[in-house]
């Protein structure tokens, strides 16, 4: 057996040399390894931040922004950090009014078209220059200019008169946006809309530094020149963001030095028992442990309601949905309580309405059609296709990158298959082949959400159902409805608009339009140390009202 | 054999653009569409048409990939749709890196430890450590990452505290002793990724190993050989080690090969920013220029392997002649 | 019991090819005891899943949103997951959702493309070689999973087309639907997945060619399709053996990776990538395990007896 036993050796020592020469390779790379991660530069460079917990720190969560330009931002999450970099001339206070921000005051004129913005005098960018008329007119106009392609500005610049002539490319400027003096703009708005002042809050119409964007169009996102609470001071794709407050900044400096956004590192929660982390969220697996008061989370438990509303859009222009009757079996026929309680824990409520809680116009006794198997094989019958044979293949869509569908998706199928006899296939794209199915109208029933933008009810109902609306994406059209619509953006008396509303609301749920599932909730555990922290119901400027004491 | 590498090396441009092409028009003619993802719920198609403009995405398939190639060439490959203001390349290079020292790492404690334990098997072949090895090396490998990894991460990280949870760290971390003396250490968040990348690969080398080494020390002209007279360690080296190089051979070349690929699954559970997650959700957000890179810079890395690793082929084993054909 | 060697013109492996080998084979197989065992668990599994409707004691989408994430008890042995169904019926009727995918796997050709172009890479040699190979780059260059999600994509309109078609084929039904929705993928897959095989079988057929047996065949006049069934296959024989084993045993790691994807089967009919995907994170695992151990551990057994069948049959077949 010795050749054997030789022949293994040699082998051996032969590929000890491919070891080593791997070795060598990985020896290089260790050498060359760089900095820590070695991520792509932004801002500041320099090697590991700080991570300890330290007084006036604020260690959070998060994902990478997909921008930091306010005119392009389309998702919350590039909002989260957009709000606190940047401002504009008014912004939502927490107790969700809205209140001047840039602007130190303004007036409306009689007619309710031309508000006059006075801006503070100590307002100044970061670099301490100091913000005037003339960057806020610039700063619409570049969200509004063609190279700019904002995706938003059309829908919330649209009402200032000359807007539309810019996106289309028919002005080189907006006409209606004057500068008055160094301090005094004018805006001047189609007609008289109450809701105006409210969508001003949104990340497009906040105030740039246009120079900088104009010198260095593709890079100057990565050490914005904002007029913000915080200035942003290193962000490094996929790890990290870190946000200094800016001293300067015109209501007073924020008692919270450093904000640290870590992105990687894995669960939350852990990090968060860790201490690595001050804030964490919790999810379905932990609500339990949570909220037991005596535990040791119990005590550091927040909850708020948010202004998330999750529901099932049918395609009204399609078979068999295009019959209300089936459109209201369907709602008959689930139990949503049961999926919220249960299976969600109640960390989410069944929703009652389309407008969710807080939301100027909510009402909350419940509008939604309630569970009652009966009436929807009633609802069923009395339809064109009289039963579950009637029918044509019904498909459901939704997004899902994961093996299964929502598992309230799952409930509910069984639901309709029990009650109704009726078998929904689920179908799961990818973001992109929804939206692109989604578009022109191929998807017959579909699960989506909607973010408030404005506490406005203007903001869901008419955004999502007027019938020319570009982000109606279900073809619904309803006459009476857009009516109602049209007569609200313009009155003047805030109850009898808020009712026009309500009434629209009752309208759409009772036709079936969306079936609303639930409004949505944070739930969060927050360190001891950290004070006046909130979850508002969207995304608005927070942190300068947090301080950190340890 | 110059004449050979010339051959293979030049036909490398024409590989890369069919690659390109290709992925370009799979990329674009998929259902889903950057500019619908990027304006999120805006509809308006006059927008949509403005975006499209604004990053070139107009035009006949054949306009935008010249207008990609021409820039390409130049080194500029373009800038992510989803991530404004960044530019593909410093995007993807560092995670590249990342993912890379993960590969590299991994590579060298699979042939390390995976070798000698084919040996240790093949050696005691027919008593019961060999059963015990492969059967033990099986069974790890055979447990897929996705389920491993939570047990595993709950054990290390959570109840034990041993580890983090996730997150990247590079490759050294230097422990203080008594707060003045720097020791350098291997990163601790390297311990879960190297864990869950090398125990399945360790194990297919060592079965390798011990297969082709029983094989080998079996074949007809290992006892021809003997037979002549030759010493042992001229049958070793002159007749054994060649042959049995070659699956290794081909095992090493696979492996480094995709060195700048990332598993994705790994990536996302432990929170590492490599190229393996990244590539995956650009092409779940159609970020077009983002997927063009990575397919080009990995199909650049795989050829170049293949190359070496033909070229150690016909090193070792001169009987294999490369490019000759074989007619009857 | 040695098989006496025939003139060194012939090999090893075509030596006993040539003598009723089916039962040879068998016959030793038989006395490796880890073979047989892992061989019987593989029949339990699949045979569960061909049994499922028979022998779950509860339907798949039964829901009892009440006893939601209950662990084993004696009414749900393996207890249940989050929507109150039965996890040991949901693992069963997921092991013939695995069948399902294996015989699509087989059926699609992947293990064909791959080592029939080996083979015929190998032998011929020349611009042959050279083109099966680059193009061989061109494919595996691309990166496989996300290419997938793109033809996926971009194919299943279609796939969904011809799997309603199929299952509305008489004797069809679900199972029928599942089936040529993965036969559609795995054909995709097939596309991306050869070159790896393709290259293992042309080293070893580049090696082989030289050989005096092949050398004699060719001067005796045998045409090229001959020596590359009759001479060359068996001697790879055991390198597709292991394949087969290393495949099907992949099969249910596969089908895991494709449904976290999303692309496969969609629910609610169950596979153990759904399970596991319910069951996977770090905070699931710690609040409710057996979310993820039930399906782990089957995937595991399921993949760890392949593997062993694999070694075993290779050890059998190398053995003279």
């Amino acid at each position: 057996m010795t050749g054997q036993k030789r022949i293994l050796a040699a082998l051996l020592g032969t590929l000890a040399v491919f070891v080593l020469i791997i070795g060598g390779l990985s020896a290089v790379l260790l050498l060359s390894g760089g900095p820590k991660g070695g991520s792509s530069a932004s801002g500041t460079a320099g090697g590991a931040v700080d991570t300890k917990p330290a007084s006036g720190r604020l260690r959070l969560p998060g994902t990478d922004p997909l921008t930091l330009d306010p005119a392009l931002a389309t998702d919350s999450g590039s909002a989260e950090y957009i709000v606190e970099i940047f401002s504009g001339l008014m912004t939502i206070a927490p107790d969700l009014k809205i209140v001047p921000d840039l602007a130190e005051s303004y007036q409306v004129s009689d007619d309710g078209k031309v508000f006059t913005f006075k801006l503070r005098d100590n307002a100044v960018f970061h670099d301490g220059r100091s913000v005037e008329a003339a960057d806020v007119k610039c700063s619409f106009e570049r969200a509004a200019s063609r190279t700019t392609a904002s995706p938003t500005a059309p829908v919330y610049l649209n009402d200032i008169i000359g807007a539309n002539d810019m996106m289309a490319g028919r002005a080189q400027d907006i006409k209606g946006i004057e500068v008055v003096d160094k301090k005094t703009v004018k805006i001047t708005i189609d007609a008289p809309k109450p809701y105006f002042i409210a969508k001003l809050t949104y990340t497009t119409a906040m105030v740039v530094d246009c120079k900088q964007a104009q010198q260095n169009p593709r890079n100057w996102m990565r050490s914005p020149n904002g007029t913000g609470p915080y200035r942003m001071t290193d962000w490094r794709v996929g790890e990290r963001i870190v946000l200094e407050s800016n001293p300067k900044f015109y209501l007073g400096a924020p008692k919270v030095s450093q904000v640290l956004y870590q992105f990687t590192g894995g669960s939350a929660l852990t990090r968060f028992e860790n201490n690595e982390l001050d804030i964490a969220s919790i999810s379905v697996n932990d609500i339990d442990r949570v909220r037991d008061k005596n535990s040791a989370l119990g005590k550091l438990y927040q909850t708020a309601t948010d202004f998330t509303i999750s529901y099932l859009a049918f395609n009204a222009k399609a078979a068999p949905f295009d019959d209300a009757n089936v459109r209201r079996a369907f709602g008959l026929a689930i139990d949503r309580s049961k999926v919220t309680s249960v299976t969600f824990n109640n960390m989410i409520s069944p929703a009652t309405g389309i407008l969710p809680p807080q939301l100027p116009g909510f009402t909350s006794d419940d509008k939604t059609l309630k569970f009652n198997p009966d009436a929807a094989k009633a609802a069923l019958a009395a339809s064109k296709y009289k039963n579950a044979a009637g029918l044509p293949p019904i498909t459901m869509t939704e997004i899902g990158g994961g093996a299964s569908a929502g598992l309230d998706t799952q409930a509910y199928i069984e639901q309709w298959k029990q009650v109704l006899g009726i078998t929904v296939q689920v179908k799961q794209q990818d973001t992109a082949s929804f939206f692109d199915d989604q578009q022109k109208g191929r998807l017959q029933m579909f699960n989506a959400g909607w973010v408030m933008d404005y506490p406005d009810p203007e903001d869901v109902l008419d955004l999502k159902f007027y019938s020319k609306s570009t982000l109606n994406d279900i073809g619904y059209s309803n006459p009476d409805v857009d009516r109602i619509l049209e007569q609200a953006r313009i009155e003047r008396d805030p109850g009898k608009r808020l009712a026009q509303y309500q009434d629209v609301e009752k309208r759409l749920i009772n036709d079936g339009a969306w079936l609303p599932l639930y409004f949505g909730g944070s739930h969060q555990v927050v360190n001891a140390s950290v004070k006046g922290w909130f979850n508002p119901p969207m995304v608005i400027p927070r942190l300068r009202f947090v301080s950190v004491d340890r | 054999m110059t004449g050979y590498v010339i051959r293979r090396l030049a036909i490398l441009p024409l590989t890369l653009f069919v690659v390109s092409f290709f992925t370009f028009a799979i990329a674009r003619y998929g259902p889903g569409d950057p500019v619908t993802i990027a304006a999120g719920q805006v509809r308006d198609p006059e927008v949509l048409e403005r975006i499209r403009h604004e990053r070139g995405l107009d035009g006949t398939i054949f306009e935008q990939y010249q207008r990609w190639a021409v820039r390409a060439l130049e080194g500029d490959f373009g800038e992510s749709f989803i991530q404004r203001g960044y530019s593909v390349r410093e995007l993807v290079v560092p995670k590249m890196i990342v993912s890379a020292q993960l590969n590299v790492l991994s590579i060298v404690f699979v042939f390390v430890i995976g070798v000698p334990l084919g040996m240790l098997a093949a050696w005691f072949q027919g008593k019961w450590i060999d059963p015990l090895i492969i059967s033990s090396l099986l069974f790890l490998s055979a447990i897929p990452v996705l389920v491993i990894l939570p047990p595993i991460q709950w054990l290390l990280a959570v109840r034990f505290h041993i580890i983090p949870v996730g997150g990247w760290g590079g490759l050294i971390d230097i422990y203080w002793i008594a707060g003045v003396i720097a020791v350098p250490i291997p990163n601790p968040h390297l311990y879960l990724p190297l864990i869950v990348l090398t125990v399945p690969g360790f194990s297919g080398v060592a079965r390798l190993v011990r297969i082709t080494a029983l094989q080998v020390a079996r074949e007809d002209y290992v006892r021809t050989a003997r037979a002549k007279g030759l010493t042992e360690t001229t049958v070793a080296l002159r007749h054994v080690l060649p042959n049995a190089m070659l699956p290794l051979v081909t095992a090493i070349g696979l492996s480094l090969a995709g060195i700048v690929e990332g598993s994705y699954f790994t990536e996302t559970l432990l929170g590492i920013p490599g190229i393996g997650a990244f590539t995956f959700e650009s092409v779940r957000s159609r970020d077009y220029d983002v997927i063009l890179a990575t397919t080009l810079i990995v199909a650049v890395f795989f050829i170049v392997m293949n190359l070496l690793t033909d070229l150690a082929y016909a090193r070792i084993d001169p009987r294999v002649r490369l490019g000759a054909s074989n007619l009857s | 019991m040695t098989i006496a060697a025939p003139a060194a013109a012939n090999s090893p492996a075509e030596a006993a090819a040539s003598r009723g080998s089916v039962a040879l084979f068998w016959e030793r197989l038989r006395k490796k005891k880890l073979a047989m065992m892992s061989l019987m668990v593989i029949v339990l599994i699949y045979g569960g899943g061909i049994l499922a409707p028979v022998i779950a004691p509860y339907s798949y989408t039964q829901q009892n949103i009440d006893q939601a994430l209950q662990g084993p008890s004696r009414a749900h042995p393996l207890g249940t997951d989050r929507l109150g169904r039965d996890m040991l019926s949901r693992a069963l009727y997921s092991a013939r959702t695995t069948l399902v995918v294996s015989v699509a796997v087989l059926v699609s050709g992947s293990l064909i493309i791959g080592n029939g172009l080996g083979l015929i890479a190998g032998y011929r040699g020349g611009w042959v070689d050279n083109t099966i190979m680059r193009v061989g780059e061109v494919f595996s260059s691309l990166p496989g999973l996300p290419m997938l999600i793109l033809v996926n994509a971009a194919l299943s309109p279609r796939v969904d087309e011809f799997a309603k078609w199929a299952g509305r084929l008489p004797g069809g039904g679900g199972v029928v639907h599942d089936f040529a929705s993965y036969i559609s993928i795995f054909a995709a897959l097939s596309l991306f997945f050869w070159v790896g095989t393709a290259r293992y079988v042309r080293s070893l057929v580049l090696q082989l060619r030289e050989r005096d047996f092949i050398l004699a065949a060719q001067a005796l006049g045998a045409s090229t399709p001959r020596i590359l069934v009759r001479h060359l296959l068996p001697n790879i024989a055991f390198i597709v053996v292991l394949q087969l084993s290393a495949t099907l045993g992949s099969v249910a790691g596969t089908e895991v990776a494709l449904t976290w994807f999303g692309v496969g089967v969609q629910p609610p009919t169950p596979s153990f990538g759904a399970m596991i995907y319910d069951g996977s994170g770090t905070r699931t695992f710690q609040a409710y395990p057996h979310l993820l151990l039930v399906p782990g551990i089957f995937v595991s057994l399921l993949l760890f007896a392949f593997a062993l069948l694999g070694d075993a049959i290779n050890d059998v077949i190398r053995e003279r």
